[in-house]
């Protein structure tokens, strides 16, 4: 016992780290900032290359790796993240998932992607407690750690800048006003949690042993889980944050297993959410607005679509395109359409009920699941399967989802990220080989298996969606849905059930999840639970925010823009995620509300 | 009013460039025809250049080099040199099948190799298969990539089934008793690797005190392996790849464990682990063999890339695929059809992992693949004997 305890300290050491830079970031900027995580394996990557390539001393090699990633940060910031998060948080968040691809592939072509031996700069394994051995590595983190943790505690009570970044994330605006300088204050923000950033990345792989470019992601979201447990915006919450989930994942690892982790880890955050909707030490907050709603809708500037347009569309996308198109280009439309539709059915919950859901994964791979195996085991054919499975999608995910609603803000966005995690991961406990073999459709005897005929299956499928939401939003319900979504508080008092309308328009969307995850399985004839990721859930996020968040149709246009250019950018393989990463910043720069937005 | 439509006219614009270029790009290599004389036949390779698995994308694509020059210079297919499509599909299977679709609608691609992982491999296969190009997964170690394919799928790498039941013999045969073991817990790989090693250890009475199911994406395998070891077995077996072997074997040795490690790969990472020395796999391709054919693909691998220190299995893999790819277009024809009849009838390829190369043409995969124990001294792989 005493063995998984020092092996849940050293990883809430690293955790703890991680976490503090994440949740000083969000209480100065109210942003999500994903760089951070590429900010781990950028300095890794740094310390082994001063380290192990150029052999400077790891005393002189570890100030560097943190000049370097603050002075980074600081670019970032000027550049990218508080041009768009003085108005747009949500634009902002965006734009930091495209800072972390640039990051993480210009430090793939810098130093490979090659997974690096890390230096052992201090003996790890000299000491012991019974049987479990440490060793002055692991010690000297654990005290760096510490003075860090006292240093930014004491400059956050006694300094100047300190109190500024106080005051800033208890009120920006009242800040604003009693005249502290907001801008410098985020600065100094950023900058000492891109500092701490890299510090955390450099511990990740002495403790790990080795680290490529991306190696600090799953630390890294596991750090930012851990700040989310302490309370966003809390220091001394991510400190504790870091430490409960090394010890409780430890020894939850020890009772059922590593598969296990991912599951253990969000059912801690999960259950105290429950408890504690503010996270550990965070407040409560009483009137809190969704990251999505309010101000968000009327900033944009509206592209209206002219009526001609619709006609066109259709016979563009489902008759011209067909017909002229070759296979190459019909299968990647399948691709864009599949995401078309389930970002469509997306924008109920993203758009109308303002909740930022981050785990649309999980009801997708229920519905790949849900399909596959009826139409394996089962008389059901694949037109029936399609409906089918993207009830029980709707359903599992609705009962699963259903303790969480009455999380606000950026937490139900990690609460619903680790009810999809959680998903994924129960299936790959419960069903861990892949499924071979799905029927591909077929209409009679004729088998429909060319990209042709799945292009049109594909096409149909997104005009009933966006049909379906076209009505969902005239009706009587959307309109009650959107008013939970532009002002929750108002539409309590009216005596709408807010939580209630919130899981029904999540239902919404697990429905049409589990749809795409459908057309899906069939078209690739086989699924296993590595398709269905994290960064699958990220894609239909951004597709969402792309195209303008309560349009349905704008989520076509946002998958044509991200599934597509990804195909179109194959002209650069080398560069091709640099670029894209850059054209997402510069659309999010020039149309911060989406492509297409409509004024409330 | 009117900014609107201008926008809306920009808008429109801009998707129908868009949507032209798309139709462009496609069309222009559809349009090319089979060819003859003098022009390169082409492979289609694809691979992740990008992302999580790019790692092995390099390596695969240095040793495609190499093995293309060789092959040129010595008058290539009958008189044709041969050249690669490369496409990046990240190993996601999202876009492996897009790519797939690329090379099948690319009427001058008359072969394909990849992908890396069986999760973008599988589902590209029916692509592949309707559109009567072979689907060469060299690297697929999942029985599944042939087993659940059809005669298009066709791959040289050893099962994963294959390797473990030869370690858990070995393992017996060393006199070993009991094993702790830690194997990767996903669905194309891990687990059947894991089924195929327990079945065989309960045949020849090895026992196997504790098994954990790991992520390769964890970091921190402290708490499963202190569970591992708690039984005191004489040795330890992980089933996995090489960089969570690397992290696994130092936090291993952390702990205290000073029993043998079987596991790990011959890649860079785990090779450059000061712990990892001392552990014994079984080999495909050891790269200090004095066999000659070995020596000079070593050699020249080395000269074309002063930069690399070692040469792996992955490099070994891909050289290997590309000469059998030769061997099989000049046997059949640099055709579509005639590739497909190829490698039905390819006899004797040499090869620098198995000495020679001969299809089971009802496994589509090696015959009689031979397998050496090997362990790592000094970073390098040495063929293990014992008295």
């Amino acid at each position: 016992m005493l063995d998984t305890l020092i092996a849940g300290l050293l990883r809430g050491n690293v955790y703890a780290l991680g976490a503090v830079g994440i949740s000083l970031v969000f209480g100065v900027m109210n942003v999500i900032n994903f760089a951070q995580f590429s900010f781990f394996g950028l300095g890794a990557m740094l310390a082994w290359f001063f380290v192990a390539q150029l052999g400077l001393p790891f005393g002189l090699a570890l100030p560097l790796v943190i000049v370097i990633c603050a002075a980074l940060g600081l670019v970032i910031n000027l550049t990218v993240v508080r041009p768009l998060a003085q108005f747009l948080p949500l634009a902002a968040m965006l734009s930091t998932y495209a800072v972390s691809q640039i990051l993480d592939n210009a430090s793939q072509i810098a130093f490979t992607a090659e997974f690096r031996v890390f230096p052992q700069v201090l003996p790890t394994s000299n000491l012991h407690i019974g049987n479990m051995r440490f060793g002055t590595s692991d010690l000297v983190m654990l005290g760096v750690t510490a003075v860090v943790m006292v240093a930014i505690g004491a400059f956050l009570k006694y300094g100047k800048i300190g109190q500024a970044i106080r005051a800033t994330a208890q009120d920006q605006e009242a800040a604003l006003q009693m005249g502290i300088p907001v801008g410098l204050v985020q600065h100094v923000a950023f900058v000492i949690a891109s500092a701490l950033g890299g510090l955390a990345g450099v511990f990740i792989a002495l403790y790990v042993g080795v680290a490529n470019p991306t190696s600090g992601l799953n630390t890294g979201m596991t750090a930012f889980v851990a700040a989310t447990l302490g309370g966003l915006g809390s220091l001394l919450g991510a400190v504790v944050g870091g430490f409960v989930l090394g010890i409780l994942e430890a020894f939850g690892i020890h009772f059922f297993g590593d598969s296990a982790r991912e599951i253990i880890t969000f059912a801690i955050l999960i259950l105290v959410l429950i408890v504690r909707p503010g996270g550990l030490l965070g407040k409560v907050p009483l009137i809190s607005t969704e990251p999505l709603t309010g101000t968000f809708l009327g900033k944009g500037r509206p592209l209206r679509v002219p009526r001609w347009a619709w006609p066109v569309a259709l016979v563009v996308g489902g008759v011209v395109i067909p017909l002229v198109a070759g296979d190459y280009v019909l299968t990647t439309g399948t691709q864009v359409l599949i995401y078309a539709i389930i970002a469509a059915g997306f924008t109920v919950t993203a758009g109308q009920a303002g909740v930022m859901a981050l785990g649309q994964a999980g009801s997708i791979a229920i519905g790949a699941y849900a399909s596959a195996l009826l139409t394996l085991h089962s008389p059901v054919s694949f037109w029936a399967a399609i409906p089918i499975a993207g009830l029980i999608a709707a359903i599992i995910s609705s009962i699963l989802a259903s303790p969480i609603w009455g999380v606000k803000g950026h937490y139900i966005s990690i609460a619903t990220l680790g009810v999809g995690t959680v998903i994924v991961a129960v299936i790959r406990l419960a069903v861990p080989q892949g499924i071979y073999g799905i029927p591909m459709p077929s209409w009679g005897d004729t088998l429909l298996a060319t990209p042709r005929a799945y292009y049109l299956i594909d096409f149909a499928v997104l005009v009933v969606t966006l049909l379906v939401m076209w009505r969902i939003r005239g009706s009587h319900l959307g309109k009650v849905i959107s008013s939970v979504g532009s002002d929750e508080v108002a539409a309590l008092a009216s005596g709408v059930r807010v939580r209630d309308y919130k899981a029904l328009a999540f239902a919404v969307s697990a429905f049409f999840a589990g749809v795409g995850g459908s057309l899906l399985a069939h078209q690739y004839t086989y699924i296993d639970p590595t398709i269905f990721t994290m960064l699958m859930s990220l894609l239909v996020v951004t597709i969402v925010i792309m195209g303008g968040v309560s349009l349905p149709y704008g989520a076509v246009v946002g998958a044509i823009i991200l599934i597509g250019a990804m195909e179109l950018l194959r002209f650069t393989p080398e560069l091709r995620i640099i670029v894209y990463g850059l054209v997402l910043i510069l659309v999010v720069r020039f149309r911060p509300g989406g492509i297409l937005v409509r004024n409330s | 009013m009117k900014p609107f439509t201008t926008s809306a006219r920009r808008l429109a614009a801009l998707v129908l460039t868009a949507a032209t270029l798309a139709t462009a790009a496609c069309s222009s290599s559809a349009t090319a025809g089979g060819g003859s004389g003098t022009d390169p036949v082409y492979f289609g390779v694809s691979s992740a250049t990008t992302g999580q698995y790019a790692q092995y994308g390099q390596q695969f694509k240095e040793a495609f080099d190499l093995a293309v020059e060789q092959v040129n210079a010595a008058g290539g297919i009958n008189g044709r040199p041969v050249a690669l499509k490369y496409e990046d599909s990240q190993s996601d299977p999202k876009q492996s099948v897009t790519v797939a679709q690329k090379f099948v609608a690319d009427k001058d691609v008359v072969l394909a190799f990849g992908d890396y992982s069986s999760a973008a491999s599988i589902p590209a296969s029916p692509i592949y298969t309707s559109g009567k190009l072979v689907q060469y997964g060299f690297n697929n170690s999942n029985p599944a990539f042939t087993e659940k394919g059809t005669e298009y799928q066709w791959s040289t790498s050893i099962t994963t089934t294959a390797n473990y039941q030869w370690t858990a013999d070995y393992l017996k045969k060393q006199g070993v008793k009991s094993v702790g073991v830690t194997y990767l817990n996903t669905a194309d790989w891990g687990i059947p690797a894991f089924q195929a090693f327990k079945a065989e250890a309960e045949k020849v009475g090895l026992t196997i005190t504790d098994a954990e199911g790991v992520l390769d994406t964890s970091d921190d395998y402290r708490p499963s392996l202190t569970k591992a070891v708690a039984g005191k077995p004489e040795a330890f077996v992980h089933i996995g790849y090489g960089p969570d072997a690397a992290k696994l074997v130092t936090q291993l040795r952390a702990i205290g464990y000073q029993g043998t490690f079987y596991g790990g790969q011959d890649e860079k990472s785990f090779d450059g682990t000061p712990d990892a020395a001392g552990s014994i796999i079984a080999a495909q391709f050891i790269e200090t063999s004095t066999d000659p054919k070995v020596k000079a693909f070593v050699d020249a691998f080395k000269q074309k890339y002063p930069n690399e220190q070692h040469v792996t299995l992955f490099e070994a893999t891909a050289y290997d695929a590309l000469n059998v790819a030769v061997a099989v277009a000049k046997q059949g024809g640099p055709t579509r059809e005639g590739i497909l009849k190829g490698f039905g009838e390819v006899k004797d390829v040499p090869s620098v992992i198995y000495g020679s190369i001969t299809f089971d043409p009802a496994t589509r995969r090696v015959q009689d693949p031979r397998l050496t124990p090997t362990i790592l001294k000094d970073g390098k792989w040495v063929e293990y004997k014992t008295a």
